[in-house]
């Protein structure tokens, strides 16, 4: 994704000369500055789309609220006057970004609880989940990636390429479902080992052995975004390698005669590395979103169980909240990872 | 798990194993009987009710008294948000006062349900000094209960721990631990089954219940069930004050076409192949026959049977020809005999029954293309809009079908500024609506429930919902854990998706040696009950919500 003043950008890149090193830190300053106005922008419209938006959705909320029960006019006209939905649009509107601003996204209507604290029981398990998986899928990637692209055409790399490939394609929903088959229930003599429902055991034991617990909670549903996501990494990994490996530097540095594997960790995967950090820092934005699928099918108690159900009721004001904070990772890291890359490479700074 | 607000089906159940009700469903006939109230009383014009409360003590060794009811009442009647659970409950009270064991309801209008009170009775020194109802989530552990069981524990969406209640009065529960643990996703509720991570589970699909039915560890539980599926069919929704809502279409007005339909369905058909022969086809209405005394069931010359020739011949009768192309038109114009059905979007089940009614309809000469709404669209389009033809629906029917016939009254369509509403059918009819508060002031109940038949049969013949079958009832439990559980009602009833309290009250199990690979290590002293909970996965959320919706009645039980 990019912001919408990135047209704006080459005449503060081109005023940072190479080679001028404090030239070139104001120029990055100058970057980023503009690369957060530019953020700030979209966070801007971000919040009128959110508003208006959830309000275009099929349904009355508080008849939804109700589901189905017969409520008097009054009641109903109370419960309308409690969630502010009686006023005028553009009230409600101004309502809305003023406390947005000050960090009080509401109350749910579902929970009747602060949004921000639904929101913050979430976050961490979701973290927890996402985060490992991120982790585990992004080293995996890039060291398969690179021994793949470093050789490229031999047996591994047409393997480990294929596997990904098939695992990427897979649906995730039943790709979960087979993981908790075969090492959750077990199958014929296998045993299954692992637990394959939340976060915890109801009766969790206290200390360490309470991270063992969590620790073996993960083990499924980590398995599973990380079987499903990884091959972006490999792939991006692969090819960006494959493509330095063509490059006259690194036949200058085979031709001073170092070794091999010196050749491809000192020089071709520095280089290589750069496009597969602008996705890492893209994907770390929607870990926060967390994966809805895998939350699902092992009712992990994460943000993207509770968007999904934000949406079902539908519950505007947690809908809103948690579409927000989406959102907003998702700029925020878009915009670090402008920033990252832009002191990474130089070519960016010199273009 | 506040109980004043909760209106989550999990969270209700779960309510009815920790609070007492004023009166239970009898685990043999469902028929109210004594509870914490031990006996009642009413006046001869209906109107003064007293109940007599037990002296039962509370979990914390505080006696029940009449002023914890009088208090959870008055409660209700003057806070706007402690309404929110059960408000119509009270909505005809005009006053509630306790004195000693002694509780008073005076009514404003005689009501031949008190006895079906849904009200769970809190205790007064314990949640008195609640001043905003509204936004107490009630997060405090252990509960003060009265029922079998105390809440220890409770972690959102995740699980429940209840404990046995020493001081229950009818005496502690077999089992010392019982706990709810949520699924988002029944693909892993009945994994956890099959595995042993749970020891029960209710309310199955009939393609979820297939998986389970030959595993050697599970009894499967095949009862029948409380609810019953219908067609709502749009023979001309109104407001209120009887203006016209909504763009269905006019053949349907025709009591000669809905009729037809009825006889064109093969209902058989349906429950062999839409719900794997898991049902019952419906040769009645909206009560399913497990509730033996309510049910009414069509015979003789009234009985509507698949018969395709006479639905036809009806529709021929009444002018309805057939064109080039095999479709009728309305006797009076060239508007074809094309009806909508409506469905839940992402629902299998329902996808296979438009397809069956398709084939059954055009048989007899009418088109039908199916529409698909997202839960929210469809409750408003089918119950307030009246912008649909025909219509899937449910419901699950509780001991007292007062409130299930209820959502066929007048008074429940929507108001004219598209206010209030709760119909099932749009429903308007004199003679129905005599029937209905003629029940309401019946006391003798044989003569009630006579009544009660009549407005099913009057729900019968003039078909504005034609019921097409009742669905099993579909659980399974661990025969390796559970020694003994007694159903509601006793003789083959439900479990978890029962009324009432009684088989999590009579469960015993397996001492704790019973080795099954477990994780968590716990102790195993107790039940571990698997539930499905509301959010589910993408395939099935329309499913789950509606059920929800359509479940409502079980909050009223």
């Amino acid at each position: 994704m990019t912001t919408p003043l990135e047209a704006a950008e080459p005449a503060a890149v081109q005023a940072a000369g190479p080679g001028d090193e404090r030239s070139a830190g104001r120029g990055t300053l100058r970057y980023a500055l503009s690369k957060a106005g530019g953020a700030l922008f979209s966070i801007a419209m971000v919040l009128v789309g959110t508003f208006f938006v959830f309000r275009l959705l099929p349904g009355d909320p508080v008849r939804n609220l109700a589901q189905g029960r017969n409520m008097t006019p009054a009641q109903l006209d109370l419960e309308r006057r409690r969630l502010g939905l009686d006023k005028p649009l553009l009230d409600q509107f101004i309502d809305f970004v003023g406390d947005t601003l000050r960090l009080d996204l509401g109350t749910s209507y579902e929970y009747k609880r602060p949004v921000l604290d639904l929101i913050g029981e979430r976050l961490g398990p979701t973290l927890l989940l996402a985060g490992t998986g991120l982790v585990i899928a992004v080293s995996l990637g890039i060291w398969q990636g690179t021994r793949a692209g470093w050789r490229h055409g031999t047996r591994f790399d047409r393997l480990s390429t294929g596997a990904s490939l098939l695992l990427w394609s897979v649906p995730t929903f039943w790709l979960g479902l087979l993981l908790m088959m075969v090492f959750g229930v077990g199958i014929g003599p296998i045993p299954g080992i692992f637990p394959f429902r939340g976060i915890e055991s109801v009766d969790a034991p206290d200390g360490f052995a309470y991270v063992l617990d969590v620790a073996s909670h993960m083990v499924l549903p980590c398995l599973t975004l990380v079987a499903v996501v990884y091959a972006q990494y490999l792939l991006v990994m692969r090819s960006s390698l494959m493509e330095e490996v063509s490059q006259d530097y690194v036949t200058v540095a085979r031709a001073k005669g170092l070794r091999d594997d010196e050749v491809r960790r000192r020089h071709a995967v520095p280089n290589a590395l750069l496009p597969t950090v602008t996705l890492v820092f893209m994907r770390v934005g929607f870990v926060v979103g967390g994966a809805v699928t895998v939350e699902t099918i092992y009712t992990w108690p994460g943000l993207g169980q509770l968007f999904y159900e934000a949406i079902s009721v539908p519950d505007f004001t947690l809908m809103q909240g948690t579409f927000l904070l989406i959102t907003v990772a998702v700029i925020v890291m878009n915009t670090l990872a402008d920033v990252v890359y832009h002191l990474l490479d130089p070519r960016v700074r010199s273009a | 798990m506040n109980p004043f607000l909760a209106v989550r089906l999990v969270s209700t159940s779960i309510h009815r194993w920790m609070y007492g009700y004023l009166t239970v469903p009898d685990s043999k006939t469902l028929q109210p009987s004594p509870d914490l109230a031990e006996s009642w009383t009413t006046s001869e014009d209906g109107l003064t009710w007293t109940f007599k409360i037990r002296a039962a003590k509370w979990s914390d060794g505080q006696p029940v008294t009449a002023e914890d009811a009088a208090w959870t009442f008055n409660k209700m009647m003057t806070d706007e948000a402690a309404k929110t659970a059960n408000g119509p409950a009270v909505e005809n009270f005009e006053s509630v006062t306790a004195s000693g064991q002694d509780l008073t309801i005076k009514l404003k209008a005689p009501q031949a349900s008190m006895l079906e009170n849904p009200v769970p009775i809190m205790p007064k020194h314990a949640w008195e000094s609640v001043t905003d109802m509204a936004n107490y989530d009630a997060e405090k552990y252990p509960t003060v209960s009265s029922g079998p069981y105390i809440a220890v524990e409770h972690k959102k969406d995740q699980y429940v721990k209840l404990q046995a209640n020493p001081n229950y009065w009818r005496g502690k529960p077999k089992i010392d631990e019982l706990q709810v643990i949520f699924y988002d996703n029944p693909q892993a509720a009945i994994a956890g089954l099959k595995k042993g991570d749970i020891d029960l589970l209710g309310r199955m699909t009939p393609q979820e219940f297939e998986a389970i039915q030959n595993d050697p560890n599970i009894e499967a539980w095949n009862t029948q069930g409380r609810r019953a599926a219908y067609l709502q069919i749009n023979h001309g929704a109104t407001t209120t004050d009887d203006k016209a809502v909504g763009d269905g279409h006019p053949a349907l007005k025709d009591l000669k076409v809905r009729q037809a339909l009825h006889y064109a369905i093969d209902k058989q058909k349906l429950v062999d192949e839409v719900q794997n022969g898991l049902a019952k086809p419906a040769d009645g209405s909206i009560v399913p026959p497990m509730y033996k005394d309510f049910f009414w069931e069509a015979t003789g010359e009234e009985k509507v049977s698949y018969d395709p020739a006479k639905a036809n011949q009806l529709l021929d009768e009444a002018g309805y020809k057939k064109g080039a192309d095999g479709v009728r038109t309305m006797p009076d114009g060239d508007r074809k005999l094309e009806f909508r059905f409506t469905i839940h979007t992402e629902t299998p089940i329902e996808d296979k029954l438009a397809e069956y009614l398709t084939a059954f309809f055009k048989e007899v000469g009418i088109t039908l293309t199916t529409v698909k709404l997202e839960s929210s669209k469809f409750t408003e389009e089918t119950g307030v809009t009246g912008n649909f033809d025909i219509a899937i629906s449910g419901w699950s029917v509780n001991p007292d079908p007062e409130e299930v016939m209820a959502t066929h009254l007048c008074s429940r369509r929507p108001a004219p500024g598209g206010e209030g509403g709760g119909t099932e059918s749009f429903f308007c009819d004199d003679t129905f609506e005599k029937l209905y508060q003629d029940q309401l002031k019946e006391l003798d109940r044989p003569k009630r429930i006579d009544l009660l038949k009549q407005m099913q049969e009057r729900l019968y013949t003039q078909a504005p919902i034609i019921a097409i079958y009742y669905t099993n009832d579909l659980e399974g439990y661990r025969k390796d854990k559970v020694t003994s559980i007694t159903p509601i009602p006793e003789d083959k009833g439900l479990l978890y998706g029962g009324s009432g309290y009684w088989p999590f009250y009579t469960v015993d199990v397996k001492a704790a040696a019973a080795a099954s690979g477990g994780t968590g290590g716990g102790s195993n002293t107790g039940l571990i009950a698997g539930i499905v909970g509301a959010v589910v996965v993408v395939g099935a959320a329309a499913f789950f919500l509606t059920r929800r919706r359509k479940s409502t009645a079980d909050e009223r039980e």
